[in-house]
């Protein structure tokens, strides 16, 4: 080891006896493998950009909506109050059953009737019905608040393989500045529960935090800003946490503003993430007197299992909701998807989105994705061309700075051999001295490479990643530089002959 | 048994069209402890014999046996063993690495010793070298911080470091002032006298000739004397005033 840590001096010692060339070469294999560096973190960075989003996107989360439009579009009538073509035709004996009137008495003493259609005018029902609920046609079917805190509690509870449960209703509403109430915003109004940035993994947040479970808990008034709404109250870098906002005439604390961690979605006005705000579901509820959900959003442990869970829900949902065999669904469970594979995503990337199989988001993610590998890829060409010319360029300064260095040593060669150098030590000499010059310039070059990454990611917000196997590539390749680059003047000095060199002026 | 013997030993260059016969049958024995002084002009062949005695070159014809062994036709890497391990140069340019300190110029044959040194021993036999050369106090000077005479002492040192069994001093006053070549001719007289080392020296000063114990003429390829000589003395020299020493009487 230290016979090793001497050989590496020695080289070392002879390159600076000529500080000026060996600093010019070095510089060569500098720029060849800091351009080698940058590359690979651009695209490694490029991949993690497009894994990010397709995660944002939500490749493992499962969104159940109330009401179902679904079943429109699925009917055979196309219109939206066309409810009776998307009920299947009963047979005689269950119709009969169904819609005889014959009350079931439970132990309380109150009558039930196993199943009702809203729209049936002879029905009686023990709650409103449809026509006399505001905007909704018929229950559970169109945009109903058919989902509650029970139902986002039931899934949490009783499913397997689940990550998180966040429930959500969501409104619109104008939110203002407490003490300049003429700077206000119209924006989309979220209530939601404290996991939800752990849902939305293309999350971060530049200043305070998300709401917490206590704050959910005991409904506090407290408000978390979208980085749109936060710039458009208060200016862009600035912090609003503190600050006081009213939305309902009732005054909210700022604890946070949301922002997007990805290049690839960044916030813009009228997005339903960034151009909005964030308070606790139970708070909406208490200051609104409500009790239904529009939203629950879930998450599976794995993307995987994503078709089959949702599958799970929608049969917990059903049996909670009570809804029979022939009547649709009162919610729609939906899954991010993944026909993504096969179609120029890389490897990592499909996988992430392998095992949902259905999806209406597919399309825009698939169709995100593919744009970005491809404009990825013509990136990542142009910049591997730039790192193999600047490594030809390079190596070809190395072998220059050693050709010029047999001949200046040609008499210290001479003097080696005559103290018992073979051709052997002679060769091996300046191979080792290439490789220590293109490892020194190749460990500049990666310091050099991670700076120019590091300030691309800070200055134009590109994804860069350096990683660990990408230094050790960038080292490997400057020593192998540094090797071929010393064969052919190694052998001239090995061939030189003891008496003419000696003699050389 | 002879440190040197040579047997007919020949050597034919081929220089484009010519033909050039720098030796042409040198037999000689140098005994051990034996300082001999090699003399001849320019083109007499004194390089070539120094070159072949010194295993950097071989004889195209005849035999050579380094302490008993035959060495005449051996390939280069063992050639560079028996260089390295038997015999020391000293030059006439010193040759010594420029920006390289004394004892890593000293350490320099040590480097291609088999099995290899541990640098330890390397660095503390070149140390030693050098304090018996009396440069304890220049370790770690480089060439260009000494002086000329202190140039040559590391050189000799050197020379010295392998413990090598022939000192091969190829015009080692040639760039030397004649009070700085004084001590150096004295410097080897002393490692023949207290060291019993063999020295073979080639010069064509006939005055730095004068301090071996023996002095070898050569002329076109070929012995034309061989005495015995008494070594000059540099005692009554140093008594003498400068301008009778560079000259020499």
């Amino acid at each position: 080891m230290s016979a090793m840590v001497q050989v590496v001096l020695m080289a070392w010692n002879a390159l600076m006896r000529n500080k000026v060339q060996t600093l010019l070469a070095m510089l060569g294999v500098m720029v060849g493998v800091g351009a080698l560096v940058t590359s690979m973190a651009l695209g490694k960075g490029a991949q993690e950009a497009i894994k990010d989003q397709l995660l944002a996107a939500g490749a493992n989360m499962i969104i159940i909506n109330s009401g179902n439009y679904q079943v429109e579009r699925a009917g055979a009538g196309g219109s939206p109050a066309d409810h009776a073509s998307i009920i299947k035709p009963l047979s005689p004996r269950l119709r009969t059953a169904q819609w005889l009137p014959n009350p079931i008495s439970n132990h309380s003493g109150i009558k039930l009737y196993r199943t009702h259609f809203e729209d049936d005018p002879m029905a009686e029902h023990d709650h409103p019905i449809a026509s006399e609920r505001l905007g909704d046609a018929m229950a559970g079917l169109g945009a109903a608040a058919t989902l509650s805190l029970d139902d986002a509690r039931a899934i949490r509870e009783q499913l397997d393989g689940i990550e998180f449960v966040a429930s959500g209703v969501h409104e619109n509403a104008r939110v203002a500045i407490a003490k300049t109430p003429e700077k206000q915003w119209f924006t989309r109004l979220h209530g939601t529960e404290s996991q939800l940035p752990v849902i939305r993994s293309g999350w971060v947040f530049p200043y305070g935090r998300f709401l917490t479970q206590s704050q959910v808990r005991s409904a506090e008034q407290v408000m978390v800003l979208g980085k749109v709404v936060a710039d458009r109250l208060f200016g862009e870098n600035v912090n609003p946490v503190g600050e006081v906002l009213t939305l309902w005439n009732q005054e909210f604390t700022v604890v946070g503003v949301v922002a997007s961690r990805s290049w690839a979605s960044q916030p813009a006005a009228g997005d339903d993430q960034f151009d909005a705000v964030y308070i606790p579901v139970t708070t909406v509820h208490s200051l609104l007197n409500l009790s239904k959900l529009n939203t629950i959003t879930v998450t599976t442990a794995s993307a995987g299992e994503t078709t089959i869970i949702a599958k799970q829900i929608e049969d917990l949902l059903r049996v909670r909701h009570g809804i029979t065999e022939q009547m649709p669904d009162d919610f729609m469970v939906r899954t991010q998807s993944a026909q993504l594979l096969g179609k120029g995503l890389a490897p990592d990337v499909a996988r992430i989105v392998a095992g949902n199989l259905e999806s209406i988001e597919a399309l825009t993610i698939e169709q995100l994705a593919a744009s970005l590998q491809r404009a990825n890829r013509t990136m990542l060409a142009l910049l591997a061309g730039v790192a193999a010319v600047s490594l030809l360029v390079g190596g070809i300064g190395v072998m220059n700075l050693l050709l010029l260095s047999v001949t200046q040593r040609t008499r210290e060669v001479g003097l080696r051999m005559a103290m018992g150098a073979r051709s052997r030590d002679i060769a091996s000499q300046f191979v080792i001295e290439a490789i220590v010059l293109s490892v020194v310039g190749g460990l500049v070059g990666i310091t050099v490479g991670a700076l120019i990454s590091e300030s691309l990611e800070q200055l134009f917000a590109w994804s860069t990643d350096v990683s660990l196997l990408s230094m050790v590539i960038a080292i490997v390749v400057a020593a192998l530089l540094g090797t071929v680059a010393s064969v052919y003047p190694a052998h001239r000095a090995a061939q030189l002959n003891p008496i003419g060199a000696l003699n050389h002026e | 048994m002879s440190v040197i013997s040579l047997k007919g030993i020949k050597k034919i260059y081929q220089l484009g069209d010519n033909t050039v016969h720098a030796l042409r049958g040198v037999s000689l024995d140098i005994e051990e402890g034996e300082f001999v002084a090699i003399t001849g002009p320019s083109g007499s062949g004194k390089s070539t014999m120094m070159h072949i005695l010194g295993c950097l070159d071989s004889p195209s014809e005849g035999e050579y046996l380094l302490n008993g062994k035959d060495v005449s036709n051996l390939p280069p890497q063992e050639l560079a063993d028996i260089r390295n391990r038997q015999i020391g140069f000293v030059f006439q340019g010193f040759n010594l690495l420029p920006r390289t300190s004394a004892v890593e110029n000293v350490e320099l044959p040590l480097l291609y010793s088999r099995p290899v040194m541990p640098n330890g021993e390397r660095h503390n036999r070149a140390v030693a070298a050098l304090t018996s050369m009396g440069l304890a106090d220049r370790l770690d000077h480089h060439p260009s911080q000494l002086s000329g005479g202190q140039q040559q002492r590391v050189a000799i040192a050197r020379a010295l470091v392998n413990h090598p069994s022939l000192i091969l001093a190829d015009e080692p006053t040639g760039n030397l002032d004649s009070k700085t070549s004084i001590e150096v001719m004295r410097l080897l007289q002393e490692l023949r006298e207290k060291q019993g080392i063999t020295i073979v020296l080639i010069t064509h000063e006939p005055e730095i000739a004068a301090y071996g114990t023996r002095i070898i003429s050569v002329r076109d390829g070929v012995i034309i004397s061989d005495e015995k000589n008494i070594p000059r003395s540099v005692d009554i020299l140093e008594d003498l005033p400068p301008i009778a020493a560079a000259s020499g009487y």
